[in-house]
């Protein structure tokens, strides 16, 4: 590394994409909003030197879901991205474009939370099986198993006689 | 069973079956810690094979299934596809306590509870995992079974019916105490 | 030419964990490969929700079988920093040498696997032979050979004996012996020179853009080590070094490897030889406070990320769990295209997939041709023609 990186040369630089909550030993938390994303995440890509994202965390708070990129480059300092989008409308434009490994990520997303991530070229079912039934997500804190719904595993005796 | 009459050629078809079973090994869904386990049975320490154990990995060879791990959602329907493959006479282990009850599994959303919900068992291991020499044992419990059924003509006499499957939303993912 | 698909799993002989893989090929070279993970989704995160910090630790342990330790370890560290407890030193030695020892046996079963994989099953019985010898020591420490149940809240569950440490350390010259044995055999034995290669080739900024992690990135050149980069346990006490190399295929994944298990040899001895006295745990509070935390942790396979977040309750607001083999998936899957069918099984062994880590969340998939971030093709999405049009004979 040429110039010196450290925590509060990287926090001044991201502050201008919304509030520096707490500084770590080697960890930012930024709080910054949807539409900023692509442009944060260009930025400390190309600024500050960012090159990997180790993972996207989603947190159900309610009225609104948080999504954290985490995301850190060769000094070993970790940037987490944190937006917020609303529970009502839950729609966030994807970062698989900067990010190749966000393509996963986003898809066990929405998945489990019902995220949908604009821009995603195959935002199809991935983690629960194919009989799960469309518009459940599990990992959200308010779902309840409905005893109407068939969430998959052997069918009825009967069924399986007819399928021989 | 599979051979029909009496003579000669059932019994000796009998006798290979009880003197080297053929396994197969189906991961319906655990950690992997049982697999492991049933690997090393095969490796130098415990090597079943002296025993004419072998490990094959097509259903249609096999007489054992040993199922490890609780069965996912998805894997239900394949765990009983794989199990109507397997000839007769056929026994199934149901290895572990994710096998067995569902262990720490038990009540997640997107598992059946236990094999037996899903397939007859008729070998239950204890542990997690079991130690290699406690799958070796199942082993040879099943030849027991398999010994005993011969003589009975048969594997209908213990009467194992599959379990009625649980109905779907009746559990809820808040886990059984 | 019309491409044929193959579909390979989820019971197939050469398959130990159920996996789907759609390989789409043309002749005997794979133009792309379309994985479905999801036949092991549990839904541990959801229950890890509803139960206390004492029953979520083994629930954590048991999502996976083979890195058991590394997700209870991630787990209590992350939490144990939110409470702000300091475990004693005593504990950390024993959790890092029960980590290496993980380590070792992970490492060992992947060196029999990868040479199984590639006909060679004389190295698949001597490295599970000499795993067996970790194990009997992991026995002797925890109790149990594969779920080792060492960890809580506040510390490790069980001391080490002096006869314990003494029979460790009697058994290791012999391991060591072997180790260095494995080490010529990788760099000399011609069978896996010829297989290993050349196949599976991934460059350094490949390995960065597609984010793997672990033995794979370090043998493609990217030295990153969560040890030495975020020290904990007692990794910052002990003198070790991070294992590179420049070859970028799965000759260089297994260099790596190997040099691993040297390296942890000598941190086991070196912990079992320097083991401070005292407490191996100190009184957690029933209740964590509000916060949270991105655990990181170096498991056999590469970097584990536990995202946990706590609400002042003696359960979990939230964990998301992020394991190495996911982050790996990617890139494995773009390493793929353009080589040979027959080298599907080393490739794959490559990474060391653990699929019940995996697919407690993730699948990847493909369809229609379309190129989508992060699966087979791996390629950025806006641009999926350039990459394509190069992988078609």
């Amino acid at each position: 590394m040429t110039r010196p990186v450290n925590p509060e040369t990287i926090a001044e630089r991201v502050q201008e994409f919304g509030a520096v909550l707490q500084v770590r030993k080697n960890r930012i938390a930024v709080k910054t909003d949807p539409g900023r994303l692509h442009d944060a995440i260009t930025t400390i890509q190309a600024v500050l030197g960012f090159d990997r994202l180790i993972t996207i965390s989603t947190v159900d708070r309610g009225g609104t879901f948080e999504l954290l990129y985490h995301l850190i480059g060769p000094h070993r300092i970790i940037v987490s991205l944190a937006v917020d989008i609303p529970r009502t409308r839950p729609v966030m434009p994807t970062m698989s474009d900067l990010l190749p490994p966000a393509g996963i990520y986003e898809r066990q997303i929405h998945d489990l939370f019902g995220i949908v991530f604009e821009g995603h070229p195959d935002l199809t079912r991935v983690v629960l099986n194919e009989d799960w039934p469309a518009g459940e997500y599990p990992m959200r804190k308010d779902w309840k198993p409905d005893p109407g719904h068939f969430y998959g595993g052997i069918k009825t005796e009967e069924e399986l006689k007819c399928q021989k | 069973m599979a051979v029909p009459g009496n003579g000669i050629s059932r019994r000796l078809v009998s006798w290979a079956r009880i003197k080297s079973p053929w396994i197969t090994v189906y991961n319906s869904g655990g950690c992997n810690a049982c697999d492991i386990e049933i690997i090393a049975c095969l490796m130098p320490r415990f090597d079943v094979e002296r025993f004419g154990i072998l490990v094959r990995g097509s259903p249609r060879h096999a007489d054992i299934l040993i199922v490890t791990g609780t069965p996912t959602l998805k894997q239900a329907s394949r765990l009983r596809r794989v199990w109507e493959q397997i000839p007769e006479p056929k026994y199934v282990i149901a290895l572990g306590a994710c096998g067995s009850s569902g262990g720490v599994f038990r009540g997640l959303y997107q598992v059946v509870d236990r094999v037996e919900s899903v397939i007859p068992v008729d070998v239950y291991v204890a542990g997690c995992p079991p130690r290699p020499d406690e799958i070796i044992n199942a082993v040879v419990r099943c030849i027991d079974l398999l010994r005993e059924d011969t003589a009975h003509g048969g594997k209908e006499w213990r009467q194992k019916k599959p379990l009625p499957a649980p109905v779907p939303g009746e559990k809820s993912p808040a886990e059984v105490p | 030419m019309p491409e044929v698909v193959v579909p390979i799993g989820p019971h197939h002989p050469a398959l130990k964990e159920p996996v789907n893989f759609r390989v789409i090929a043309d002749g005997e070279k794979i133009v792309r490969l379309e994985l479905d993970l999801s036949y092991n989704h549990r839904g541990i995160e959801k229950a890890a929700e509803q139960r206390n910090f004492i029953r979520v630790l083994p629930l954590l342990e048991r999502v996976c079988g083979i890195c058991s330790h590394s997700h209870a370890t991630a787990f209590a560290k992350g939490v144990e920093e939110i409470m702000g407890l300091e475990i004693p030193p005593r504990a950390r030695y024993i959790r890092t040498i029960i980590a290496e020892l993980e380590r070792m046996h992970s490492h060992l079963l992947w060196l029999g696997v990868a040479a199984h994989e590639i006909g060679f099953n004389t190295l698949f019985m001597w490295s599970w032979r000499d795993r067996e010898a970790v194990q009997d020591t992991l026995e002797e420490m925890s109790g149990n050979r594969v779920h080792y149940g060492m960890n809580e809240i506040g510390g490790v569950r069980r001391d080490l004996t002096p006869a314990q440490i003494k029979t460790a350390l009697a058994r290791l010259p012999d391991l060591e012996d072997r180790i260095q044995k494995y080490v010529g055999m990788v760099n000399s034995e011609e069978t896996m020179l010829i297989r290993f290669r050349g196949v599976g080739k991934m460059s350094r900024e490949e390995a960065l853009k597609y984010g793997a992690v672990g033995p794979t990135a370090r043998a493609s050149g990217v030295d990153y080590d969560v040890r030495r980069d975020d020290p904990y346990l007692a990794y910052d006490e002990i003198p070790w070094k991070v294992i590179t190399d420049n070859h970028g295929d799965v000759y260089g994944r297994t260099r790596v490897r190997v040099g691993e298990l040297w390296e942890s040899t000598q941190i086991v001895r070196f912990c079992l030889e320097n083991i401070p006295a005292g407490p191996v745990r100190v009184e957690a509070p029933k209740n964590a406070p509000e916060g949270e935390i991105l655990s990181r942790y170096e498991a056999p396979r590469g970097e584990l990320a536990h995202y946990i977040r706590t609400n002042g309750t003696d359960k979990v607001e939230r964990i998301d769990i992020r394991s190495p083999t996911l982050a790996n998936w990617t890139s494995v899957a773009m390493c793929l295209t353009g080589q040979n069918l027959a080298d599907i099984p080393v490739i794959v062994a490559a990474i060391d997939p653990c699929l019940s880590c995996t697919c407690r969340m993730v699948v990847v998939h493909r369809r229609g041709g379309r190129a989508v971030p992060g699966t087979a093709a791996g390629e950025s999405g806006h641009d999926p023609k350039s990459r394509q049009d190069g992988w078609r004979p």
